[in-house]
């Protein structure tokens, strides 16, 4: 899946982590994956937990009624999900109906929808109102693409870029040590862009560049991440949001909420957010850190109003070229 | 005395632009916002060139350059923007303020060295 930008697909894929043990229906699912930019985690049972709790960045959950062993268990297994992850829809694959009529108490609730295994179709509808609901314009995801590796590349030198296929996901889960958020606003989406990563990656770049030590270096990470975070902002501004009228007059805003023992970060939205995973090699040690970059727009979305800011390009001026008034 | 005021609220930019200038045999200085700027323009009359950022905490850019030509009275020193900033109405902005240049971020010192000498000399 991992490749340069050059290459990058103009399509959003998602992660589904799936909770189906039936060997019958597992080519089903894999082959309903394959057609619909899906990528299906598979994990051995008793780790779910565990799993949900690593940095696999989820679109949702594909669930089996049998799951676990019992119904009870299976009740039991959902219901932990549910609780721990709240954000993260729970597709159940039933034997006879596809609704949640009649699942043991308790279970209802943890579950969003349900589909049978003759009717694949209904989980594709399924999955397009969870996941696949938001359309984003190809022409952003490969501006993003450009923008954020342009400005990686300016601060971090050294570095060989490549970045993944984006992908949607519904988890809110905040990876590593450190974020950063920007607000978005302009006439077609109001949100915010959020970068990820952790620290000792980032710090020992800025010991190597600096030749001194951690200790004097670490709150340089933030102003580092604060730089690289502004300058994306910036081109994003210059190339599709402009002088226009940021946002339409609108003072809507939302609480953002950080549960830092979990954390987890909630924008107010069920929207799934648009992301982008970077990872950042060192040619001379090969070492490499890892860069999540998340687009929440969680105030307006309208990409229909989506339009690349035409510039004069006689008078354009290369960045970091000076132009004299 | 100073030739060259940096101001910017990212110490990633003012560190990269401070060094660049000064290996290249500038005096610099550097404030962390608008209102800082102000204070260390005022208390360095030798400053030639105000470097200044647009997007900053407690005064932008641009309104500390209007400062400097309107409450300061300051009509010689140079200034230039260094901003991720490129929108017409924003440059209108600073052209109306006495600005001499905008510079789309990131920094690249080589293409605007000479331009800073002749601005300080």
């Amino acid at each position: 899946m991992q490749h340069g930008t050059s290459a990058m697909n103009d399509k959003p894929v998602s992660k589904l982590l799936v909770l189906d043990d039936s060997p019958a229906h597992a080519w089903k699912i894999k082959a309903f994956c394959d057609a619909n930019d899906l990528v299906a985690l598979k994990v051995r049972k008793g780790a779910e937990m565990a799993v949900l709790l690593t940095n696999i960045d989820l679109g949702g959950i594909l669930y089996c009624e049998g799951y676990g062993g019992s119904p009870e268990e299976s009740t039991r297994i959902a219901a932990e999900i549910h609780s721990a992850r709240p954000e993260l829809p729970i597709i159940i694959r039933r034997e006879t109906q596809a609704t949640l009529a009649g699942l043991p108490a308790g279970a209802e609730q943890a579950f969003c929808a349900a589909y049978v295994a003759s009717d694949m179709g209904a989980l594709r509808k399924v999955i397009d109102e969870y996941i696949f609901c938001l359309m984003y314009p190809n022409a952003l995801l490969r501006g993003i693409a450009e923008i954020t590796t342009s400005v990686l590349s300016s601060q971090l030198k050294g570095f060989r870029i490549s970045l993944d296929t984006p992908y949607i996901v519904r988890d809110r889960v905040i990876f590593g040590e450190l974020f950063s958020l920007m607000p978005l606003e302009s006439a077609w989406c109001r949100g915010y862009m959020m970068l990820q990563t952790e620290e000792d990656p980032l710090l020992e770049v800025l010991v190597r560049e600096k030749a001194s030590d951690a200790a004097t270096n670490f709150r340089r990470v933030n102003d580092l991440l604060g730089e690289v975070t502004n300058l994306i902002w910036g081109a994003f501004k210059n190339r599709y949001i402009g002088d226009g009228k940021a946002s339409n007059g609108h003072q809507v805003q939302v609480p953002l909420l950080v549960n830092h023992k979990h954390k987890y970060i909630s924008f107010g939205s069920e929207n799934p957010q648009l992301c982008f995973r970077y990872t950042l090699t060192d040619e001379s040690t090969t070492r490499s850190l890892t860069l999540y970059q998340r687009f929440a727009f969680n105030l307006e979305w309208s990409p229909d109003d989506f339009a690349e800011i035409a510039h004069d390009v006689a008078g354009l001026v290369e960045s970091g070229e000076m132009e004299l008034f | 005395m100073a030739q060259i005021l940096i101001v910017d609220d990212s110490s990633t930019v003012r560190d990269e632009v401070t060094t660049f200038l000064k290996n290249a045999g500038l005096d610099v200085i550097s404030a962390v916002d608008g209102k800082d700027g102000l204070v260390k323009l005022k208390s360095d009359p030798g400053i030639r060139l105000v470097v200044a950022d647009v997007n900053m905490p407690n005064m932008d850019g641009l309104t500390m350059v209007e400062k400097i030509r309107g409450e300061l009275g300051n009509s010689k020193v140079n200034l230039i923007m260094l901003t991720t900033e490129s929108s017409p109405n924003m440059k209108e902005r600073g052209k109306a303020a006495g600005v001499k240049g905008w510079i789309v971020k990131p920094f690249k010192g080589a293409a605007v060295l000479e331009t800073f000498k002749k601005l300080v000399a």
